[in-house]
């Protein structure tokens, strides 16, 4: 395939007439989108009464729930995201340059979802930036969640910033094939654009991508992310040197899946068998493979210790945890997942990319199970149990199920959206 | 010795194991030593008691002493408390009660049952030891340390001062600040449910929230007796709520109050999760969708808005009533003080030992002869609460129970979450009219 060919390629989705199944996929996208804002607004008129959360102690409920787990699982993809993006410019692993672009878009509107669950979580959104920004420096000497504010918006203007210099360069050298339609948007983004630019863009292009893959494991959610939990001082089975551990090798599981799914999904829809090979779906879910195993034997560390000689409070936790069936529903799935890995690694006959994408389909749910689990149980059994109400329960309404439905919605309408304007596949315009 | 330890007698396996046979037997044998065979047969038994666990090792070593001096001239066995006492501070044969001149001006009810104030060593002696018996050292001797000198509170432990003297200087030092707390008697607390209904009736609180709450509880395994815990914002001097919250709407005002901006609450929850003690309660709908609503003055004399039930979507909880600390005439008083007619809640400058909680305290102390069990909640979590609480302390085994009162006996609801149902949605009230 001349590289010629592979541009076409890529630019099918931005030239070609769309089909009837994008259409249908878009009408399915927007109405969940109205159906999540009207939940959203019935919630804002209502009162947060009209989620099943409740006061803990005495109340007999749970002050955090599907909310927050969906909202550290949207900002683990987004995290795992740019990870591999970041990794393939820093360790120049060429084989995955075709879903890199994808990850790194994949990062901004999982981000954005995340930062949209905050503000669907708040009792009084419309007091974000007023409340927080003043009050910034007393509160970041103390509150994880200002951290986690402050990092997620620095994180986003890095990704942000590193999406918008790499996509330059693409856009200038296709800029005479692009649909006039979209114009004004290619000249803003192209807005100064040199060509004798393009080594120093690579030069800074390079530099944040270290900044991502030091900032986002390490300090993001190998850091502040599990730190809103591990710092507090009443819930046993929050607390632990391994939270951030186990924080990060969720993340990059459930980031590695997306991005499979994703890129089969585009491959499918595109015919780009030649623009992402077959090779490129083996090494991610090889990658996938290693981390969602990382997740599993983080686990078996959680519950053995938990089960075993633990101080109370955390022997109650955790047994607590090892009684819910969602909870073991996600360590299956995740054992299936690494096992069919495991033996297509072992047997390069049994691999085929539609088993890998159903196998790596796995631990994407899985963790969003685990996620919501772990929230709930931190709550459910905190450190001073004297409360008739105590464990609480909770079950999410309609209205809290409205926002996964949301959520999945704008992710899904912010691809065929942005697919239709910028390549999604870097065009590699050295080469050609 | 026995003519000391009255108090302590109990009627315990001790009497049955050591009992009149054997008493005969010992005696027989003692006669021969030349020694009190009174004194001894009394250290026996008490010596079995340490065995069952009806005493501790410092009360046993406590009992004796003076018997011990009489008998021997000497006690060489552990001193009293010894891994607390410096060695030298000390003479070996003083009383463990003392009248301490100095003291008394902080002790009107001391001089009046003519028993005058207790050392530190001597409430220490008679406390039962533990940390029960360190905490009122401590706070005989430099009532909650932390407040304006950033000393954490129990930093003054180990001191052998005097509890007057350091009374005196703690009230006459400048930099002692006010900070407002708590003595709840448990002891007293009949679970009438009084304070839920001052509170509720002053702060307009909705059912179901409970800034003040009291829990029966059992300890299982030890008897089939009910104590109650009463449980309201332990306004921690250093409170895992105002450390984490994102917007400094939670904060600790100067004088150890700790309050919600609601000008600045946007509702995370954050200060919820990070409470140990389940003590807040989030508006969750209008407050007077379940008869709630506040009217009064909203905002203290800084003028921030932080009195009474929380608006929809920000996070309320016990603000010690700060609306009657606005004015002279309710200042030093709650809702749930003044409405309890057992005396359990008493509210006031702990840091001040002229203040009518700490002089509840001694008073307690000398009524008990310092056979007094005080704790605060969770403390080892370093939350540093301001409510002392006389009582029992709840295991980390306690089971809540129902006790001979539950809250609907009085017209309360308890669990929160039994109300929060939210309206029907729209598409229900379409399709689910047939």
């Amino acid at each position: 395939m001349t590289g010629e060919n592979r541009t076409d390629a890529i630019l099918r989705p931005i030239k070609e007439r769309p089909s009837w199944r994008y259409y249908a996929l878009l009408a399915v996208a927007i109405v969940g989108l109205i159906w999540f804002l009207q939940a959203w607004v019935f919630q804002l008129r209502n009162g947060m009464i009209v989620a099943d959360i409740g006061d803990w102690g005495v109340g007999g409920g749970i002050p955090w729930g599907l909310y927050v787990g969906s909202f550290i699982w949207w900002v683990g993809i987004a995290h795992g995201g740019i990870i591999i993006s970041a990794a393939v410019r820093l360790f120049g692993l060429d084989t995955y340059k075709p879903i890199a672009r994808m990850a790194e878009l994949l990062t901004l509107v999982a981000l954005s979802v995340a930062a949209l669950y905050i503000l669907v979580h708040m009792g009084r959104p419309d007091r974000v930036v007023t409340s927080i920004l003043p009050n910034l420096p007393t509160t970041i000497q103390s509150s994880p969640l200002a951290w986690d504010v402050t990092v997620i918006t620095l994180y986003f203007v890095l990704t942000a910033t590193y999406l918008g210099l790499t996509i330059r360069e693409d856009l200038y050298a296709i800029r005479n094939r692009l649909p006039k339609v979209f114009s004004p948007i290619y000249s803003v983004m192209l807005v100064g654009y040199r060509p004798e630019e393009q080594p120093k863009i690579d030069r800074m292009a390079w530099w944040l991508a270290l900044a991502v893959i030091i900032l986002a494991p390490l300090f993001l959610h190998g850091g502040v992310i599990p730190w809103l939990f591990a710092l507090l001082p009443g819930n046993p089975i929050w607390f632990g040197a391994a939270q951030g551990p186990q924080f990060l090798t969720i993340a990059l599981s459930s980031a590695l899946g997306s991005v499979i799914v994703m890129a089969y999904i585009f491959r499918r829809a595109y015919d780009w068998e030649h623009v992402i090979p077959d090779s490129v779906f083996a090494g991610l879910a090889r990658w996938l493979a290693l981390f969602a195993m990382l997740f599993l034997w983080l686990q078996i560390q959680k519950i053995v210790t938990g089960l075993s000689m633990a101080p109370a409070a955390i022997a109650t936790g955790t047994e607590a945890t090892a009684r819910e069936p969602l909870y073991w529903a996600a360590i299956i799935l995740i054992h299936v997942a690494v096992g069919y890995f495991a033996l297509q690694m072992l047997f390069p006959s049994l691999f085929s990319v539609g088993r890998t994408v159903i196998a790596a389909a796995l631990p994407v749910v899985a963790t969003l199970l685990e996620k919501f689990i772990f929230v709930l149980e931190g709550l459910m059994y905190p450190v001073f149990r004297l409360h008739g109400g105590v464990p609480g329960s909770y079950a999410p309404t309609w209205v809290e199920i409205s926002s996964v439905i949301g959520a999945f919605s704008i992710v899904l309408l912010f691809f065929l959206l942005v697919s239709r304007v910028i390549p999604l596949v870097e065009v590699e315009v050295h080469e050609s | 010795m026995s003519r000391d330890n009255e108090g302590m007698r109990r009627p315990d396996r001790v009497a049955e194991i050591f009992d009149a046979e054997w008493e005969a037997r010992a005696r027989k044998t003692l006669e021969l030593s030349g020694f009190d065979p009174d004194l001894a047969i009394e250290v026996a038994r008490d010596a079995l008691r340490v065995v069952t666990g009806d005493i501790d090792e410092d009360q046993f070593h406590a009992r004796h002493h003076k018997a011990y001096v009489e008998e021997f001239e000497v006690d060489d066995r552990p001193r009293l408390f010894s891994s607390e006492e410096p060695a030298e501070a000390e003479p070996a044969p003083e009383p463990a009660m003392e009248t301490e001149p100095e003291a008394s001006p902080d002790a009107p009810e001391g001089e009046k049952n003519g028993r005058g104030v207790l050392s530190r060593r001597a409430a220490i002696g008679l406390a039962g030891g533990g940390a029960a018996a360190l905490f009122l050292g401590d706070l005989l001797q430099a009532p909650m340390g932390a407040a304006g000198n950033d000393n954490p509170a129990g930093a003054g432990r180990g001191g052998d001062t005097p509890a007057g003297a350091d009374t005196q200087d703690a009230a006459s030092g400048s930099d002692r600040k006010v900070r407002m707390g708590m003595v709840i008697d448990l002891s007293k607390c009949e679970k009438l449910l009084m304070c839920a209904g001052g509170c509720k009736s002053g702060n307009g609180l909705p059912d179901g929230v409970h800034w003040i709450h009291t829990q029966a509880f059992q300890e299982p395994d030890r008897g089939d007796d009910i104590h109650y815990l009463v449980k309201n914002c332990q306004h921690c001097y250093n409170a895992p709520c105002v450390m984490v919250c994102p917007t400094t709407a939670r904060h600790r005002r100067e004088d150890g109050l700790v309050l919600t901006d609601y000008d600045l609450c946007f509702g995370c929850r954050y200060c919820q999760v990070s409470c140990p003690y389940g003590v807040n309660f989030f508006g969750w709908a209008d407050p007077e969708l379940h008869g709630g609503g506040y009217t009064g003055k909203r905002t203290d004399y800084r003028g921030k808005n932080v009195a009474g039930a929380p608006p929809t979507g920000m996070m309320g909880k016990c603000t010690f009533a700060v609306q009657r600390q606005e004015s002279e005439a309710t200042r030093g008083s709650t809702y749930c003080s003044s409405s309890c007619p057992n005396g359990v809640i008493h509210f006031g400058d702990i840091n001040d030992p002229e203040s009518e909680p700490l002089q509840y305290l001694r008073q307690r102390l000398n009524e008990t002869q310092g056979q007094l069990s005080t704790f605060r909640l969770l403390e080892d979590l370093g939350t540093e609460p301001s409510i002392i609480f006389i009582g029992q302390e709840p295991s980390k085994n306690a089971e809540p129970v129902d006790g001979p009162r539950v809250h609907e006996e009085w017209g309360f609801v308890e669990e929160r979450r039994s109300l929060l149902e939210g309206p029907e949605p729209w598409f229900k009230r379409i399709f689910g009219r047939d």
